[in-house]
């Protein structure tokens, strides 16, 4: 073999050995798993996690196109971190969480907080004795902080949505949709702010959002989000 | 023959190939490759400006949320886009065009069908521009650094395809090749295979879940770590001893150091991900890459330090001083990456913009410098005349070398501010980002010494590129006093 040969023949191996260690073996490691489950009596139950549907699937969609992944993670760190001890879940984030994810939604930056539960009620993002905290972030809340974020949350760095929504003239009775707005970010007077189905998706999503569910390699569960104040 | 003391022959109008006939002669294979290089050139200078137009949007964004929020210009859109336009607009197409003249030079000739490169060089471009536009539109995946939806790769696979196969005729090598045709050629491979592999893997669902996303990580990783750096690694063991006019250091230590840097950089993809869902061992191995790869990378740079020690144009010339640089940062990079992968120091930084800040000293600080200095040296060869003024390019190598390392330190420094307050339960979230805002007014200034070196390095090359310099024979030297 010529020296060029011997040359392009190492480079191929070294190629070689960086796929199988960063990509095959991984993949055979974790690649292949399935939901967890209980079967008594032929029965099975709690299986988790399932394949999402229904309008949080087309909001994931949604959650994609806007790049909300570029501030927010979806992964909940072990006790070396402080994620759990901030509320962002209840157990660290495994592979199994994401075993239907195509594709997942990881992200790599926390210029906002980790979404990866935030549709479960125990969800927060400040002390669990916080005056600022809200009594609960519904869909009503979600709508609001996506329209204009430092109407729920002083100081947020998040930008808009407005795009999420239409200004529409009210006709007859006012939509149930129209988003509940304080006086200083209320439209003139005949006029309403309506989530498009977009938002509607989005906030579908967001709402969807729960790896709380207890899996065997996840560790222990804490029953609620510790937090030293 | 140094940098000094050469001379250049002004490129013929018209390529000298016109049948299977290899040329052999440098000024034939300049004006050869011509064409092909400075459109690849000219179109990684226009990403250049624009990418780095959209990162100065995206750092007033950091402080200001409300600025240009459009939905084509939020945040979440804008900055995938400016960092896909800057690695594989401006510093892929610079890559690709100064691969294409150093094997052609160092094979000693350049196969015909140059135009073969050229179209190449368009496709490439084209799939870019579909790329940018899917994310600004909404089309994009969400997996940082591989956002461009499939149909924009297939469009630059093609065009690199056309490239490496015009690049395969012309490589030829009777002996060992040399360590510059080692490192670019690795490169050039090495985008190939990644992204071809890594797409199809992730388009067909061939791996799901997590999987998806360390094959996505292999790649983005890979076009920085493996096409990139060993480009620019190349273009160094390529320019240092040609203008200095000292042979290499040592060859079988740089050879080595070659094989080693391949190695430990194919493994450290997922140190990103470090802490997250994937298998502990694949943690462990990244980390360890992390750390051992400071040994390739800090001795092939001391290997090249060493080639230029006591050679007195190191000061005076535009393209040493560039690529020094640039070596420097890249070291000073590597470090970084290796203590920021250390498990207490990763459970700290993981998830602010310490990675964002590592990332623009590796690209803008390191592998943009020493694409300049390669653009310095070959663009008098391929015009036949020299540049225009020692005064803009002192002015550009002063607006890039600070704007792109000060704009990296603030994040870095921004990171970890707020990253010893996001791994403490008892800071608030809002307090975390207060520590790492008084960072962002220093990030968003450093824009302006890049765009101010980057609007005149583009407004010397295309003066450059349309033959309008001083006359060929006497380089413009940064230490020269009399100017045209």
């Amino acid at each position: 073999m010529s020296r060029s040969g011997s040359f392009f023949t190492g480079l191929f191996a070294c190629f070689a050995l960086s796929f199988g260690v960063a990509v095959l073996a991984p993949h055979y490691q974790i690649g292949t798993l399935i939901p967890s489950f209980k079967e008594e009596d032929g029965v099975i139950s709690d299986v988790y996690p399932t394949a999402p549907g229904g309008n949080a699937a087309n909001g994931r969609s949604v959650y994609i196109s806007e790049g909300c992944q570029a501030c927010h993670s979806q992964v909940v760190r072990g006790s070396e971190s402080a994620d759990i001890e901030r509320g962002w879940g209840v157990r660290r984030t495994v592979a199994r969480d994401y075993i239907f994810e195509l594709p997942p939604v990881l992200g790599s930056t926390r210029l906002g907080p980790d979404l990866a539960n935030v549709g479960s009620d125990k969800w927060r993002n400040e002390p669990e004795l916080d005056k600022v905290r809200p009594s609960k972030r519904d869909s009503a809340w979600q709508f609001l902080h996506l329209y204009h974020p430092t109407a729920v949350v002083k100081g947020s760095n998040m930008p808009s949505y407005a795009h999420l929504f239409e200004k529409r003239k009210v006709s007859g009775h006012a939509s149930l949709d129209a988003l509940k707005l304080p006086v200083d970010l209320a439209p003139e007077r005949g006029f309403e702010i309506i989530p498009t189905a977009d938002a509607k998706a989005l906030v579908a999503y967001l709402s969807s959002l729960n790896r709380s569910s207890p899996l065997k390699e996840a560790g222990a569960v804490a029953a609620v989000a510790p937090s030293k104040k | 023959m140094t940098e000094v003391a050469s001379h250049h022959a002004p490129a013929p109008q018209t390529s000298t190939v016109t049948d299977l006939t290899l040329v052999s002669n440098r000024s034939a294979i300049d004006a050869a490759v011509r064409p092909a290089v400075v459109s690849l050139f000219l179109s990684g200078v226009a990403w250049l400006l624009l990418s780095t137009l959209f990162a100065a949007a995206v750092a007033v964004k950091l402080h200001f949320p409300s600025f240009l929020n459009w939905s084509f210009l939020s945040f979440g859109r804008l900055a995938p886009a400016a960092d896909a336009a800057f690695v594989y607009g401006w510093c892929s197409t610079a890559c690709l065009g100064v691969a294409v003249w150093i094997i052609a030079r160092l094979s000693g000739r350049a196969a015909p069908g140059t135009s073969l490169v050229s179209f190449g060089a368009l496709l490439w471009n084209g799939g870019v521009l579909i790329g940018v536009l899917s994310i600004l539109l909404g089309n994009q995946r969400p997996f940082n650094g591989l956002e461009f939806p499939l149909a924009a790769f297939i469009v630059m696979f093609a065009g690199l395809c056309l490239v490496s196969v015009w690049l395969a005729i012309t490589y030829y090598s009777d002996s060992t090749p040399s360590l510059s045709v080692m490192f670019v050629s690795g490169g050039v491979a090495w985008l190939g295979w990644s992204l071809l592999t890594g797409n199809l893997l992730v388009a067909s669902h061939s791996v799901t879940g997590v999987v998806q996303q360390l094959a996505a990580t292999w790649v983005s990783s890979g076009a920085l770590w493996l096409w990139i750096v060993p480009v620019i690694l190349g273009i160094a063991y390529f320019l240092v001893p040609k203008v200095t006019g000292q042979p290499v250091f040592s060859g079988p230590l740089g050879r080595s150091l070659f094989w080693l840097y391949f190695v430990t950089a194919g493994v450290i993809s997922a140190s990103r991900l470090s802490g997250g869902p994937v298998p502990l061992w694949l943690s462990s191995i990244a980390a360890s890459g992390c750390i051992l790869l400071l040994v390739p990378v800090l001795g092939t740079v001391y290997n090249l330090f060493a080639t230029a020690k006591g050679a007195t144009v190191t000061t005076a010339s535009p393209s040493m001083r560039f690529v020094l640089f640039g070596l420097s940062v890249l070291g000073v990079a590597t470090v970084l990456s290796a203590i920021s992968s250390l498990r207490a120091v990763d459970y700290s930084v993981h998830y602010t913009l310490f990675d964002n800040g590592l990332r623009a000293l590796l690209l803008r600080g390191a592998a943009s410098m020493v694409l300049f200095g390669a653009i310095y040296y070959i663009m008098p060869r391929l015009s036949g005349c020299e540049w225009l003024s020692s005064s803009l390019i002192s002015l550009h190598f002063l607006g890039s070398a600070y704007g792109g390392c000060m704009g990296a330190a603030m994040l870095i420094l921004s990171g970890l501010a707020s990253g010893s307050a996001l791994n403490d339960a008892d800071s608030n979230f809002s307090q975390v980002l207060e520590l790492g805002n008084s960072y962002y007014w220093g990030h968003t200034m450093s824009f302006v010494l890049l765009l101010g070196g980057y609007f005149l390095f583009a407004m010397h090359f295309l003066l450059m590129a349309v033959r309008i310099g001083q006359p060929a024979g006497e380089p413009t030297l940064l230490n020269s006093h009399h100017e045209h």
